[in-house]
């Protein structure tokens, strides 16, 4: 690991001040799961110059509700919202896609503001230096995305541009099927809100360095919804999503009102399969209309070479998982 | 069972386990030579390229560099089959090739060095399987070996090594066959033996001549004389082995790393740690080997084997250390499994830009079996033949015989596995869940479930060399010196249980000296499944002579002929006068100590035998295959520890078992040459949360090996699984593969056309 | 703690019931900024029990408690660790008597470990999850080891030995005389 400058951060305004300072040269460090892994690969052309750890802030780990709606800070960690009960009985898609993640001591350290705004995992651009040294790439802005020739197999099947990594976070496939926003805190104190969907753009996030998450807001349905967070992987544990779904139906006795399905692992971002959604919304849903409703949450889907399969994996798993929000 | 025995059968506690629970264990890693420098190795951008320059100046200058090394300064060692394995090279084979080597007082420094070294490429195009390095004017890796054939043969197994099989005649062969299949398969997913603890070594030179080793391996002495051979049989070399962490064999490759470390050490007049990272060992360290099999096999209606014919491809990566003996052994374990009276099996070992295929657990049958079960498997599809009844009848038999490694003939002599083989059928359900050829044993909706079976067998439990010491001491205590290490088997503790039992000493009085080629004698060590019968057998012949000078010794003091006397827990007396007699020490006197030697020499003529079954569930929406259930099935002879065995068993999983078959498999970049998934987050192992129901059916009929009547069956449980995985999943799916692993995509492809198929078949 | 950059600053660790005070910077450092705990361990302060093995937060061979809960000391900074207690492996035997964790000894009477180099790590999870959770059921105890990679396949008789621990534990539980006092 390359030297840095290391600074406790008592606060979050504190820690926006020092990142802002440091330019693009500086980095927030949470649970560290993420972030030590890329630091020990060296993955990028230059380390940071500057750590701040976030731990010391408080009262950012809460989970709490607000009116109609549930405010998870950027420090509570996946195992408080495995364990929370406020979210089992409000958003058990959290709990869920919590669950989902890594294993019990990434679980234990991570966090939510560390989850959301993680380094993709794309095999090139994680590539260690130790072994021939890094690999560049498009989104390292050095040179063309290796993937598109190489080995893509766990590379997106949606609206890559350029970059065709997915977005590796779990949560942030169940918060963008239940509209959750994040309040982003920024160097000079000041606060703006977007979409979690809208933290990713296609090579990058959308924080200006100096920009942390503070918390995640997420809005409390009206009426119970149904809920249901699936996730393929070639192994349960440790495995990020091959493909993932997160749906969530307000239904109506056979009817549905409305329906949010959210793919994870085909796209930079979490993918809203809006087409899916209309299928389901209005009439009456049964197996049928789950089938039909994976039919549609695939349709334009553009393959790569090595990940075709992920198409029919979607599918799959968009129609259990409306069969499930059925079943629940 | 086993109440003649004192210890053996009986469960015993390890003897180093309490230094396991309570972490004062030392592995390598935990090891510290005083004054230890540590190494860092700069590694190939490229998979193919001439070093053309090194500019090391600026590191040599870092403060706290010891010792920079390149292709120009190093001794001129080399090891490998031929000898193309250098300390650093002028050419650079795969992605992670060593470049240059740095010592230095800390990591961190001999890291920062690194940055600090400048080298200049000449690149040269790569070629990455076989077909590539196979194909007309491709690339040569080496000069000596055109078209990247390496010679076939290894000197070890002697002039008539075995490079293939040439026996009877396969034309009059398959003009006696009911069925004639031809097809293909491969076992080329590079699958990486994997153990927790990376590998490395600590060097220590003395000048003029002088190096001690302190290795993580389980053999220190059968590394002795290959690191000796490396250094042009010009260096005195002494090796220090301990608990490894794990090896399954693959820690014999770490040769390079031992060069380097010798030559920083002797260029930094310090000790040298050189330890690999994980990412270094997934991408930059031995890998199993890749096959490839071409066959054509005639079978009769009765299940009898007629012919087999064909190539095997091995594409063992940069280079070979091994790789030529693994075929060799191969293709004796394709006839102790296989019995067939005409075999034409050519063999091609190939070498290709990629990290060094090598030793891990299955040594060539493992890989060979892999390959020729699935293409044998569509013979006995044609005949509606049941592969447990093919496999049953066709295993070596009492009065069968192979040709071993060394070419030679050996007629076997020893157990017949059949009743093992039916015990585990039965406790498998075998009979009832068996549906046919292509059929799945269930369906239920998208999932649906299959079942297969494999089996292997191994002469190597009796192969080379161990020899042993025992010392008594009048204090009634005795000391195995032995050259087995620790590496996960128990294998150390068993041969106390031997020795205690020979010498009938409280276990706890019989104590086991390190590895240390300055100390213990030679052995070949616990690699294959040779620990129980070899190795055993020198402890027990050490024992025994221990003990009759012992009751020679005693024979003056009790006033009785030696064969009347008998020795139990320190004590000698007249047979069946245990409360007579005198201690040891009365015996001995307090000057004197007493030495056993034992040596054990080869013996082809027994084998040991794994059958296993498993149910798998495959999903065809998903392309997600689960392991439900697996039974093994062997005959241990005589069970020497019940727990050691059954975890020994239950490794059939992991390092580089069936796993290998679902989805454990090395990943390289067709551009770029570069591992991709040299990390444990992208390199699938097998985690608590899934573990298919496991049962371990061991029969105990005895065999005549040595006195306890054991054979080893450890290494063996890997090699039959991953056959019979893809057996089981091409039954689940109606669609025969021929490929590893089973990845969502492959079975999903699979799927797709037998879809396709089964509507093709409907329109028509 | 002091927050400018460049100086020499103190990370006290509590570790198996033990304080240090190790310096930051300067020319006396103990730690480096780049120093994970688990090279603080092993390194500085000579416990080699707890183990590395991808050094990338996927294996938990470098499992400790850190209050109680499971962590991977390969992924946390030392400088982050300030005011922590922490137990490693060397930490699970009674510091006074010597006598070993329930745990340690059912590992021992299963031989719950072949290459062993796992186990620490193992058993420290396993330990978290006894803390939790005293009466597990096999699932729980599945779960709470997902992380903790075992090449050697040593699961089956892992599982064993904690189930074993834990029955031997509510078996004493129920027996208040028995009943030790232990972290
Ligand atoms: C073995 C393993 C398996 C994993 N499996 C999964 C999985 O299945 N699913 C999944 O989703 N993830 C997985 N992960 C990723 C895991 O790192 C995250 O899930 C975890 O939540 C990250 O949180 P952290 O606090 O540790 O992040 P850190 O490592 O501390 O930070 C990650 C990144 O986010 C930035 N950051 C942290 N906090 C903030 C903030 N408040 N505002 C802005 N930026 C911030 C950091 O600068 C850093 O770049 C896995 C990781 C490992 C090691
Ligand atoms: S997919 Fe993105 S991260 Fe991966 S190589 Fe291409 S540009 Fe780089
Ligand atoms: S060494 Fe820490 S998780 Fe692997
Ligand atoms: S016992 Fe060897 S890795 Fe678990």
């Amino acid at each position: 690991m390359r030297s840095f400058t290391h600074v406790t951060a008592g606060s979050l305004a504190e820690a926006c001040a020092l990142l802002s300072e440091a330019g693009g040269k500086g980095r927030a460090n949470a649970g560290g799961t993420d972030l030590l892994g890329v630091l020990k690969d060296g993955i990028h052309a230059q380390g940071p110059e500057l750590i701040v750890d976030l731990k010391a802030v408080s009262g950012l780990a809460e989970v709490s509700r607000e009116g109609d709606e549930v405010r998870i800070g950027a420090l509570a960690t996946l195992a408080s919202l495995d364990r929370s009960t406020l979210l089992r009985e409000t958003l058990p898609l959290l709990v869920q896609a919590a669950h989902a993640v890594g294993t019990p001591q990434v679980r234990t350290m991570g966090t939510v503001g560390g989850n959301l705004c993680q380094e993709v995992r794309c095999w090139y651009y994680r590539y260690p230096r130790h072994v021939g040294g890094p690999v560049g790439c498009l989104r390292k802005g050095d040179g063309p995305c290796l993937a598109v020739k190489g080995d893509n197999r766990y590379h997106g099947v949606f609206g890559g541009r350029g970059c065709f990594a997915v977005c590796p976070s779990d949560l942030a496939v169940a918060l963008t099927a239940l509209g959750a926003v994040v309040d982003i805190a920024g160097p000079d104190g000041s606060r703006r809100e977007v979409a979690v969907e809208d933290l990713y753009e296609p090579t990058t996030l959308t924080l200006a360095p100096g920009e942390l998450l503070a918390e995640v807001r997420v809005p409390v349905p009206a009426r119970p919804t149904r809920q249901t967070f699936l996730k393929f992987t070639v192994r349960e544990p440790v495995d990020f999503a091959v493909v993932s779904v997160a749906a969530s139906l307000d239904r109506d006795g056979p009817g549905c009102r409305d329906a949010r399905i959210v793919l994870g692992g085909v796209s930079p971002r979490p993918h809203r399969a809006l087409q899916a959604e209309e299928v389901l919304r209005g009439g009456d849903v049964d197996d049928q209309t789950a089938a039909r409703a994976g039919e549609a949450a695939v349709a334009g889907a553009k393959p790569m070479r090595h990940n075709a399969y992920k198409i029919g994996i979607a599918r799959t798993l968009v129609e259990r998982a409306v069969r499930a929000c059925l079943d629940a | 069972m086993s109440d003649e025995y004192r210890y053996i059968g009986k469960p015993t506690p390890r003897r180093d386990a309490p230094q396991i629970v309570t972490g004062s264990a030392t592995f390598f890693g935990d090891l510290v030579v005083p004054g230890m420098l540590h190494a860092k190795v700069l590694r190939s951008p490229h998979p193919h390229a001439l070093v053309t320059e090194i500019d090391v100046a600026r590191a040599r200058g870092l403060s706290g560099v010891k010792a920079v090394l390149t292709h120009a300064d190093v001794p001129d060692w080399r090891a490998g089959t031929p000898r193309h394995l250098r300390v650093l090279d002028s050419t650079v084979r795969y992605v992670g090739d060593p470049v240059a080597l740095v010592a230095a007082t800390s990591e961190a420094v001999a890291e920062e060095a690194l940055g600090l070294i400048d080298v200049s490429y000449e690149l040269l195009p790569a070629v990455f399987d076989l077909d590539e390095a196979l194909a007309e004017g491709a690339v040569q890796l080496y000069a000596d070996s055109p078209g990247n054939v390496l010679r076939p043969g290894t000197r070890w197994f002697g002039p008539d090594c075995l490079t293939g099989l040439a026996i009877g005649d396969v034309e009059a062969g398959f003009a006696e066959a009911e069925v004639i299949v031809e097809g293909e398969a491969s076992y080329a997913g590079l699958p990486n033996p994997l153990p927790p603890e990376s590998p490395g070594v600590v060097a220590q030179w003395e000048e003029p001549d002088r190096v001690t080793l302190w290795l993580s391996t389980q053999a220190a002495h059968q590394e002795k004389m290959i690191i000796h051979a490396a250094f042009g049989r010009a260096v005195d070399v002494r090796t220090i082995g301990g608990a490894c962490g794990g090896s399954y064999g693959s820690k014999f490759m770490s040769i390079q790393l031992i060069m380097q470390a010798t030559a920083l050490s002797r260029a930094a007049r310090r000790p040298v740690r050189l330890g690999l990272t994980k990412e270094e060992h997934l991408a930059a360290f031995g890998l199993r080997i890749g096959s490839r099999v071409r066959a054509k096999v005639g079978l009769r209606r009765d299940g009898a084997l007629t012919a087999i014919s064909g190539e095997w491809l091995v594409d063992t990566g940069h280079y070979s250390l091994t790789t030529q003996a693994q075929v060799a052994v191969g293709c004796g374990e394709a006839q102790v499994a296989l019995r067939c009276p005409n075999w034409d099996l050519r063999t091609k070992v190939v070498c290709t830009n990629r990290p060094a295929s090598g030793i891990v657990r299955g040594f060539g049958g493992q890989e060979l079996k892999a390959c020729l079960l699935p293409i044998l498997s569509r013979a006995l599809a044609e005949l509606d033949l049941d592969p447990f009844d093919f496999l049953r009848r066709n295993y070596v038999k009492p009065g069968d015989g192979y040709f071993w490694r060394d070419g030679r003939w050996y007629d076997y002599r020893g157990n017949d596995y059949t009743p093992a083989m039916d015990a585990g059928a039965e406790a498998f359900g075998w009979r009832e869940r068996w549906k046919g050829w292509l059929r799945p044993t269930e369906v239920d909706g998208p999932l649906r479930t299959g079942v297969g079976v494999g089996v292997h067998g191994n002469v190597d439990i009796g192969e080379s060399v161990s020899e042993a010491y025992v010392r008594l001491d009048p204090e009634g205590r005795a000391t195995l010196y032995s050259s087995a290490s620790e590496h996960g088997t128990g294998q150390p503790s068993n041969l106390l249980k031997m020795v205690a039992e020979v010498l009938q000493l409280p276990l706890e009085r019989v104590t086991l000296t390190a590895a240390d080629t300055a100390v213990t004698p030679y052995d070949m060590g616990p690699v294959g499944s040779r620990g129980t019968y070899a190795m055993g057998s020198a402890a027990i012949k050490a024992a025994e002579e221990a003990r009759r000078q012992l009751l020679t010794l005693a024979a003056a003091n009790l006033d009785a002929p030696p064969e009347e006397l008998e020795t139990r827990d320190g004590r000698v007396f007249r047979l069946g006068r245990a409360d007579s007699g005198a201690a040891w020490m009365a015996i001995m006197g307090p000057e004197r100590t007493i030495m056993g030697h034992g040596r054990f020499e080869p013996d082809f003529t027994l084998a040991n035998c794994m059958m296993t079954f498993v149910e798998v569930r495959v999903d065809t929406e998903t392309g997600g295959t689960e392991l439900l259930r697996v039974v093994n099935a062997t005959d241990a002879g005589r069970i020497i520890d019940p727990a050691g065995l059954e975890n020994q068993l239950n490794g059939c999983l992991g390092s580089a078992g069936i796993d290998t078959a679902l989805f454990e498999e090395t990943i390289i970049d067709r551009t770029t040459g570069r591992v991709l998934n040299a990390n444990l987050i992208d390199y699938k192992w097998r985690t608590f949360a899934h573990l298919p129901q496991m049962r371990n059916v061991v029969l105990e009929t005895p065999v005549d090996s040595h006195r306890f009547h054991a054979i080893g069956v450890g290494e063996v449980s890997t090699a039959p699984g991953p056959a019979a995985v893809l057996m089981a999943v091409s039954n689940a799916l109606g669609v025969p593969l021929a490929e590893y692993p089973v990845t969502p995509e492959k079975v999903l492809a699979a799927w797709k056309r037998a879809m396709d198929a089964q509507a093709g078949e409907a329109t028509r | 703690m002091d927050r400018r950059r460049g100086e020499t600053r103190q990370v006290r660790l509590r570790v198996n019931g033990q304080d240090h005070v190790l310096t930051v910077g300067g020319p006396a450092a103990d730690v480096a900024v780049t120093h994970t705990l688990a090279h603080t361990l092993r390194e500085t302060l000579g416990l080699t029990g707890t183990k590395v093995s991808c050094d990338r937060g996927a294996c938990g061979s470098c499992t400790v408690l850190v209050g109680g809960e499971a962590k991977l000391s390969c992924s946390m900074l030392t400088v982050e660790c300030d005011g922590l207690d922490i137990t490693t492996v060397e930490g699970l035997a009674d510091p006074v008597t010597g006598a070993l964790d329930p745990l340690q000894q059912s590992f021992i009477d299963h031989t719950a470990f072949q290459c062993g180099y796992c186990t620490p790590g193992i058993l420290m999870s396993a330990k978290a999850l006894l803390l939790k959770n005293p009466r597990p059921t096999q699932a729980d105890v599945q779960e709470a080891l997902s992380g903790n990679f075992c090449r050697c396949i040593t699961h089956y008789h892992v599982l064993e030995a904690v189930q074993a621990a834990v029955e031997a534990g509510a078996a004493s539980a129920t027996a208040p005389d028995s009943r030790r006092a232990r972290r």
